[in-house]
């Protein structure tokens, strides 16, 4: 086989990942191995009935984020912004603005997916890997991520935050992160932060803030 | 009607030598320019995170690539997402050694490895740290290049070595990797494309300042 037709199929398959991993990290949880201040929540079952009623109130959803990837090994860290957006059902938007712009939009069976070069149209259906990925951001944001097989996790919390710390079952999922923790405001059940904690010890913590729900979102806002 | 039979017959077989022939053909062996080598010649990258775009067989990706200038005196390469997971981490040593400190499954195979480890090389002048340097010229450009076991590696300048114009890799019959440089050049290169001419790969870098927190 030509060294040019596996290079070729290496990087479409890298195409899917970096897509895949991408969403993933935004949609689901992070993690540390102890969390100070948190206790574990014992009785899971009546957290789920919980986290899925008051998510299910969540209709919508903007905000700013910052993200910080720390290359351990490298001592480096770079930080971007930008901005969030989800509406129910399904719909999302991903856009980076600083240090780089990197745009990814959600809606339905599409997805959109635009860098500082080129722009892609995807059928999510088209894809094994792109509807796993598509349940598990619904997962997410509907608050079902509890109950999905992805997964297993376990619950802590504190005054004000739940802590969710999620660990791929998968051997696809377990190769990008040891675990993925999200943390969620007891207020409103929004999410707060995710830390995507990878097995050779770097780490991606993203942070939202200034976050507005329920208010009026165009649906030209998740135009894919 | 024969005549232009014959004429179109000709002008095609002459056309077909023609693509058949070296991409270095028209080179002309030089006494090399010392002064010139050594102001032009890419010693290395500063230590910058660059946008990458790739483009490979119709499909088109990207991410971000750091490369890092370490204490050791080694440089750094890694590839990750806009989302933050890591893709690879390659280390490189002069004059010539190589480390893959980690690769993500789906790309740890030795044909994409040897690749991407080619072309960082050339980019970072990881070849013509290693002495044995020539010289070519055509009627525009100076070529400067240190032949390897197959292959050549040449940065390229103007005729006049007012600018260093791209690196390439070739065999002596064809040009096989070929990297333009943008903007300001070496060390803090702007704009670094990366075409492949025996396989459909792009490989376009740009860079970008990171926010001052992350400093």
């Amino acid at each position: 086989m030509p060294n040019s037709f596996i290079v070729s199929n290496y990087f479409c398959l890298i195409r899917s990942c970096a897509l895949t991993i991408g969403f993933i990290g935004f949609i689901s949880i992070s993690t540390y191995a102890q969390y100070p201040g948190y206790t574990s929540i014992q009785d899971i079952a009546v957290f789920k009935k919980q986290f899925a009623i008051e998510s299910s109130k969540v209709m919508s959803i903007s905000c700013d984020f910052s993200q910080e990837k720390t290359l351990t090994a490298l001592t480096e860290k770079i930080t971007s912004t930008g901005k969030f957006w989800f509406k129910r059902n399904n719909k999302l938007r991903l856009e980076y603005t600083k240090p780089f712009v990197y745009l990814i939009v959600m809606n339905g069976d599409k997805m959109l997916v635009r860098d500082n070069q080129k722009e892609n149209r995807i059928n999510v259906k088209s894809s094994k890997l792109f509807q796993q990925v598509n349940r598990i951001m619904i997962d997410c944001v509907q608050g079902n991520i509890l109950d999905s097989k992805d997964f297993t996790t376990r619950v802590f919390e504190n005054r004000t935050t739940f802590l969710l710390e999620m660990t791929p079952v998968s051997k696809t999922l377990r190769e990008f992160f040891k675990t993925i923790v999200l943390t969620v405001d007891k207020k409103d059940y929004s999410a707060k932060s995710i830390a995507m904690n990878e097995p050779m010890g770097d780490i991606t913590l993203i942070q939202f803030e200034h976050k507005k729900l329920n208010e009026p979102i165009s649906d030209t806002v998740f135009t894919p | 009607m024969n005549r232009f039979l014959i004429r179109y017959l000709l002008l095609s077989t002459v056309a077909l030598l023609l693509s058949c022939t070296s991409a270095y053909r028209s080179l002309k062996p030089a006494s090399v320019d010392i002064a010139c080598a050594n102001k032009m010649i890419p010693s290395s990258i500063a230590t910058s995170w660059y946008q990458a775009s790739i483009d490979v067989a119709k499909k088109h990706l990207s991410g971000l690539v750091l490369i890092k200038n370490m204490p050791d005196s080694s440089q750094r390469v890694v590839f990750t997402s806009e989302a933050g997971v890591t893709f690879f981490d390659f280390g490189f040593k002069r004059p010539g050694k190589f480390m893959v400190h980690s690769i993500i499954k789906k790309l740890n195979r030795r044909p994409v490895i040897k690749t991407l480890q080619k072309d960082f090389e050339l980019m970072l002048g990881v070849p013509f740290a290693r002495g044995g340097l020539q010289s070519w010229k055509t009627q525009e450009e100076t070529f400067f290049g240190v032949i390897q076991e197959k292959e050549t590696a040449y940065f390229i300048t103007d005729k006049d070595c007012s600018s260093l114009r791209r690196l390439e890799m070739g065999t002596r019959q064809k040009r096989k990797v070929s990297i333009e440089i943008k903007g300001a050049g070496y060390p803090s290169a702007d704009t670094l494309n990366i075409t492949h001419y025996t396989f459909p790969l792009k490989i376009r870098l740009t860079r970008f300042q990171k926010n001052d927190s992350s400093q």
